[in-house]
């Protein structure tokens, strides 16, 4: 009857990673570096109040702003979440295996901090901390395809199913572009109204946006393709992320991307629509992954473990991150045509 | 204990003394505790068919005759465990799993019976088979004209690809996405399981000297299915898995069975089948609860494994059938062949924990499929190994001969320990055999002599594998390497199929020659072995022959 209650598998085998003393070090300082950044939020909001207040309601580029800092802290919570479960079953062998952990921290401090500050101005900090995120996402997609690459067999759906996971870091990058995205929206030069229709490096950020989103998306769906396949889709609801995010990301690219300049409503509202139930998705999606790890060898009675061999608890919210992002951008989108 | 219960219990249940599948309901596998109900066929009346044995053939015939409509009532000498409540984690508790009922060896390499090749259990052997679940290579059901060696099945292997399918479908097979050898064949059910570090040292070795390897297509779950939790990879396979991800005959094919009426007997020994004057079998006598009882029958299949299914045949011996019943040819118990099991070991400097997971996870078939460069007929494959801690023990003292000071340093090396273990094709010789000795057992049967001698294609086989298997260590990076030369594994043969009444005991749907309603249906009837474990074929035979059956029925012809 204890065949649960030893571990498991091999030594480089995730399964079988108990965590060691560095590795519970390293759950403190994230634990550390959680409650720091929360009171950074605290004390730049602080900073921010005696600033003077815009007239009238605030414009819909600075919701938008908020609304994306929001996504982007949202997003920064799975990963956060994800890599401390997935780093810790793997020890943290590498340092490095930190990294990620105290990097979407960080986006999660700062886009708190954004949600609170009503200024129409990017921040450094907030910048500096996404411009890491996205650094760190890209560094590490690098080391996740290098473990993959130099397990025996290569780059095979074995190692893929079983390596480090390729697509898991490009959730702290998109984090750290949606955050990115934030702070272009939200900036308006001193003396000037807020755009209209904003410009993030030249292209119209709701397109932008758009394309981050989907793209976003879909890449997500390959990662929960490829994870779903390794566990067989035993069952069937392991395929509604195959379909509700994909059509809520092409609704979103057709709304906004069509580029015909009309305002469609009847597509602005299928999107909406789409990408409502893409969150809504994300949140279902937590409570069908607490049922599968309840399938496996005692259950939740046996948490401990089965958290670690289980569905991941915190991978689904990433689609609810992301189609808040994309509910965001239509709100943009809907700006720009009630301007033209 | 806990769950619900049908009946009250009138005594402790212990299974291996008082029977369980009794009252109208049989152990649930799946609930501590838990019952199933189980239709009851009286002794009086005859049953369509009695089946000898529960394993990979008895098994899984019950389950596809009973829902073909028959009635069945299948019988095992074993007890009907509940996985849950009955299996500890402790290898010496677990012997409770193996046949170790008396049995004489001898022969110039006489065979170690009991652990490594049978079982006596509802379930069979498979309840604590290692879960390797290999298809045949489709010239060896010819290896007689096409490859000039053996004996040839009288079934094409296109129709047992077919079958195979099924069973895998069945057990829910976790197996690699593309098979580099033999033909295309359809995806496994589920994904391969994660390699743990003794199956990574075999791929090592496999690239190094140029090989293809590939992770092993194996019975236990990598993902949940049906009441079955995925596996957790502590490696207690060989022990009995506690916790169902193990996909044996006892929690695959018999819930269906039960499911679909038939009833199971546990610890139910089938001493002698009856037949009449008229030369047909009418019945089994059988030893359940202290005392001889009599099953009526239209049809007996017997499915006891390679060494009881014929002594089983040879000891119900009449006037009419004084060698034995089916034996006409003579070779009720003869061509029996077990699979060469050697293994090379050696040390890694780094922590392996091989017995993490189960044992075999990774493998080549390379020398299954290359035919140039050998000097023997046939194949073997060879897999990675995690032999838990006695066993290993075991292995030191009684096959390198290490004792006192020397077999405990070598012991504190268990972490660090890696091996590569063969499962190598034995060819048919008519003098390897199972006959009756003079010895009885404890219900009063002669217990089978088993002889057992290498052949020279035997022997050239060992060295070939013993010699690969040690550069492939080396190339991967084990030091300190030795070759455990005397280990064998599985037992097939002793009441061959064929086209041929004269060389054959069965025919290809497994009824025997001489008495039309006597069947044969597990490892005895293979004519020759190949270079993988069995159980796999076995389970594709018995899906083949429900199907005959059920095609012979259809037209009048049982
Ligand atoms: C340790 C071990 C590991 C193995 N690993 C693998 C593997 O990885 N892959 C693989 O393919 N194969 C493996 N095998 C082999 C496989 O388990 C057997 O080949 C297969 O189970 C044989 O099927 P069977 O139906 O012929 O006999 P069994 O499955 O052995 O069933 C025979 C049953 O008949 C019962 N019985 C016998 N005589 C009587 C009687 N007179 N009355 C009542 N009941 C009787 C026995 O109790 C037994 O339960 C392994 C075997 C062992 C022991
Ligand atoms: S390793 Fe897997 S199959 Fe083997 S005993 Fe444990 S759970 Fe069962």
């Amino acid at each position: 009857m204890d065949d649960m209650t030893r571990g498991a598998a091999s030594v480089p085998a995730r399964l079988d990673q108990r965590p060691t003393r560095p590795a519970r070090g390293a759950a403190w300082a994230v634990a550390g570096l959680a409650a720091l950044s929360a009171g950074a939020a605290l004390a730049l909001r602080r900073r921010a109040r005696p600033q003077r207040r815009l007239e009238g309601p605030p414009p819909v580029t600075l919701r938008v702003a908020k609304d994306l800092n929001r996504s982007a802290a949202l997003l920064g919570l799975a990963a956060l979440a994800d890599s401390a479960v997935e780093h810790y079953r793997g020890s943290f062998h590498n340092p490095a295996m930190v990294t990620p952990l105290a990097v979407s921290t960080a986006v999660i401090g700062v886009s708190l901090f954004g949600t609170l500050d009503d200024r129409p101005r990017a921040h450094a900090v907030r910048d500096a901390a996404y411009g890491g995120a996205i650094l760190t996402g890209a560094v590490g997609t690098g080391f996740h395809l290098f473990n993959v690459t130099k397990r025996p067999g290569g780059l095979s759906w074995l190692n893929l199913f079983y390596g480090a996971p390729i697509g898991a870091p490009s959730a702290v990058a998109l984090a750290g572009l949606l955050g990115f995205f934030a702070e272009r929206v939200r900036h308006t030069r001193p003396g000037e109204a807020p755009a209209k229709a904003p410009k993030v490096l030249g292209v119209p950020a709701a397109d932008a946006l758009a394309a981050l989103v989907s793209l976003g998306i879909l890449g997500t769906v390959a990662e929960t393709a490829l994870l779903h396949f390794r566990g067989a889709f035993h069952d069937p609801a392991m395929y509604l992320p195959m379909v509700v995010p994909p059509v809520g990301a092409a609704l979103l690219a057709g709304t906004v991307l069509s580029g015909n300049g009309r305002p469609a409503m009847a597509s602005t509202r299928a999107a909406r629509w789409g990408l409502r139930a893409t969150a809504a998705l994300g949140f279902v999606g937590v409570g069908f992954h607490a049922f599968g790890v309840h399938r496996n060898m005692g259950g939740w009675r046996n948490w401990s473990q089965n958290i670690l061999n289980g569905p991941p608890l915190p991978a689904p919210p990433s689609y609810t991150a992301l189609a808040l992002a994309g509910l965001a951008t239509l709100s943009l989108e809907e700006d720009r045509r009630h301007a033209r | 204990m806990s769950g619900d219960r049908m009946f009250d219990d009138p005594m402790p249940d212990d299974p291996m003394e008082v029977p369980r599948a009794t009252n109208g309901r049989a152990p649930d596998v799946f609930r501590e505790g838990g019952w199933v109900p189980m239709r009851e066929h009286s002794e009086n009346e005859a049953v369509d068919f009695a089946i000898v044995g529960t394993g990979a053939g008895g098994g899984t015939l019950a389950c596809k005759l009973a829902e073909a409509g028959f009635s069945v009532v299948a019988f095992d000498a074993g007890p009907y465990w509940r996985p849950l409540e009955d299996f500890a984690s402790d290898e010496t508790e677990q012997r409770k799993l193996f046949w170790t009922e008396d049995r004489l060896c001898d022969g110039d390499d006489p065979l170690k019976l009991g652990d490594n090749n049978s079982g006596r259990s509802v379930g069979g052997s498979t309840v604590h088979y290692a879960m390797v679940s290999l298809r045949f290579r489709p010239e060896w059901f010819q290896s007689r004209s096409k490859l000039g060696y053996g004996a040839d099945w009288p079934i094409d292997w296109r129709e047992m690809w077919r079958y195979y399918q099924e069973v895998e479908r069945t057990l829910q097979i976790s197996g690699p996405l593309s098979y580099p050898w033999g033909p295309k064949r359809p995806r496994y059910p589920r994904r391969p399981h994660e390699l743990n570090a003794a199956a990574l040292v075999l791929a090592k070795g496999a690239e190094a000297l140029g090989i293809d390897w590939a992770p092993t297509p194996i019975a236990t779950l990598s993902s949940p299915h049906g009441k079955a939790p995925p596996c957790v990879y502590r490696g207690f396979c060989t022990s009995g898995c506690s916790t169902n991800a193990k996909q044996s005959v006892l929690n695959t094919w018999l819930p269906r069975a039960l499911a679909a009426g038939a009833e199971i007997r546990d610890l139910a020994m089938v001493g002698r089948i009856e037949t009449d004057r008229a030369g047909l079998v009418t019945g089994v006598h059988y030893h359940r609860d202290g005392q001889w009882r009599f099953q009526r029958a239209r049809n007996v299949v017997v499915a006891g494994y390679a060494i009881e299914t014929p002594r089983l045949l040879l000891n119900s011996a009449t006037d009419r059938f004084p060698d034995g019943l089916a034996n006409s040819s003579g070779l009720v118990g003869s061509n029996l062949m077990v699979q060469l099991n050697q293994a090379v070991w050696g040390s890694m400097a780094e922590e392996v924990r091989s017995y993490k997971a189960p044992p075999s996870l990774a493998l080549t078939e390379h020398w299954n499929y290359a035919d140039d460069g050998k000097d023997f007929f046939g194949g073997y494959c060879y897999m990675s190994q995690g032999p838990l801690p006695i066993v290993w023990a075991r292995t030191l003292a009684g096959s390198r001969g290490l004792w006192g000071e020397a077999l405990m340093r070598q012991m504190e090396r268990y972490n660090h320990q890696v091996g590569l273990k063969m499962v190598g094709e034995c060819l048919p010789q008519e003098r390897n055999r199972v006959t009756l000795a003079d010895e009885t057992d404890r219900y009063g049967l002669p217990v089978a002599r088993v002889t057992y001698s290498y052949c020279d294609n035997d022997k050239r086989m060992m060295r070939h594998a013993l010699g690969f298997m040690g550069q492939a260590l080396e190339a991967a990076g084990a030091t300190d390497l030795w070759e455990e030369r005397d280990d064998t594994c599985h037992l097939n043969g002793t009441a061959r199929m064929g086209s041929d009444p004269a060389t054959s005991v069965v025919d290809a749907d497994c009824r025997s020659w001489d008495i039309p309603n006597l069947w044969i249906c597990d490892g005895s009837v293979f004519p020759t072995v190949g270079g993988v474990n069995p159980s796999l074929t076995i389970q594709a035979i018995a899906c083949r022959t429900a199907d005959r059956i059920q095609a012979l029925a259809g037209r009048g012809a049982l």
